[in-house]
């Protein structure tokens, strides 16, 4: 079976490997594992105060198309708002890595890791994304 | 013994008639007492297949030999000069005991057939994912410390701590079933399937070691 060039791209060359301090409080971590293959992944997001991921580190202990779907994963969310971030899909990242069926789980978990970082952090700093925002405007207003 | 004593000793299956002779066949009798034809697999779970209760506690050793003597009985080389249905009956039953003595021989397969008896689903291969933070944290460490492993020291290390970790989880398991608690035996079953994991990567790192970056 041929895997697509942009799977093997981020298996080979895979994006923002390593690790955050989880218990700061602008970064989100999500750790989600697929026990039939013993994948285990963990995605985290370091969060600005005005609710956008600044940055993304992963690590993932699992096959070719679990380090892929995560790579891509994070190169995604950089940018991105905390809700566009929650509406990736896991569809999106199996067609834009072509994965074969029987890894569809892989991007399933992908999808898990970034939606449960985000819980994460909005656990850990309630409201912080919306209030510091507005904090963050009326600053900017004033001076 | 009669098919009754039969019966109740292997607790399921009916008797039913041979497809051949129309004599009766009792429980999972391979062939039929009255004409010898081989029998199609009944429908049963794997522990019954070999008589036994449902339960964790397998002793797979004591089964081997009638594991064998059952498959020698199936033998192709015995169906040569018999018709096709018997031949296919003969494959087909083979076929059945093999998959369900592995079922009975691993412990994750045990656990999983046993949790589906009891109704508790467990998901498709693939299909599911957990997110029980305690056992994915320590899942992460371990392979973390795998992969940060220099010497055949450490390697050893962790091997012995996941040959232990495994030998406790066999047990809670066991007590668990023993218990009926099929919550806390699916998330035990969750958490040897890592070790099992684990084990491999271990087994893995052995034979290749760490290139020389």
């Amino acid at each position: 079976m041929a895997y697509s060039k942009e799977l093997l791209e981020h298996y080979e060359k895979p994006r923002n490997v390593g690790s955050m301090d989880k218990n700061s409080t602008d970064v989100g971590t999500g750790l989600v594992g697929a026990p039939a293959c013993g994948d285990v992944m963990k995605l985290q997001i370091k969060v600005s105060p005005e609710g956008i991921i600044e940055d993304a580190k992963f690590k993932t202990f699992g096959c070719g198309s679990a380090i892929a779907s995560s790579s891509l994963v994070t190169e995604w969310v950089k940018g991105k708002s905390l809700d566009e971030a929650a509406t990736i899909k896991n569809t999106e990242i199996a067609e834009h890595l072509a994965l074969p069926p029987v890894k569809i789980h892989c991007s399933v978990l992908a999808e898990d890791a970034i939606k449960a970082a985000i819980e994460d952090y909005k656990t850990k700093a309630p409201g912080s994304a919306v209030t510091e925002k507005e904090d963050g405007l009326d600053q900017s207003a004033t001076g | 013994m009669t098919a009754e004593q039969e019966k109740s000793e292997i607790h399921f299956a009916d008797v039913l008639p041979c497809w051949s002779c129309k004599g009766p066949v009792g429980g999972t009798a391979l062939f039929c007492e009255t004409c010898g034809a081989v029998q199609p697999p009944r429908p049963v779970d794997a522990f019954a297949r070999f008589g036994l209760k449902p339960s964790f506690d397998v002793e797979i050793g004591s089964l081997e030999p009638l594991y064998f003597n059952l498959q020698r009985r199936l033998h192709p080389d015995r169906f040569v000069s018999k018709g096709p249905k018997e031949r296919a009956l003969s494959q087909s039953q083979a076929a059945s005991l093999n998959k369900d003595f592995e079922t009975l021989k691993d412990p994750v397969r045990r656990a999983t057939a046993l949790l589906e008896n009891g109704g508790h689903l467990v998901h498709p291969e693939g299909c599911n994912t957990v997110s029980d933070p305690v056992l994915l944290m320590e899942v992460m460490e371990m392979r973390e410390a795998l992969g940060e492993a220099e010497t055949s020291e450490d390697i050893a290390g962790i091997e012995s701590q996941t040959r232990r970790d495994m030998d406790d989880c066999l047990k809670e398991l066991s007590s668990a079933f023993a218990a009926n608690d099929l919550d806390v035996a699916d998330r035990l079953n969750t958490r040897l399937k890592y070790l099992v994991k684990l084990e491999d990567e271990v087994r893995a790192r052995k034979f290749a070691p760490k290139a020389m970056a």
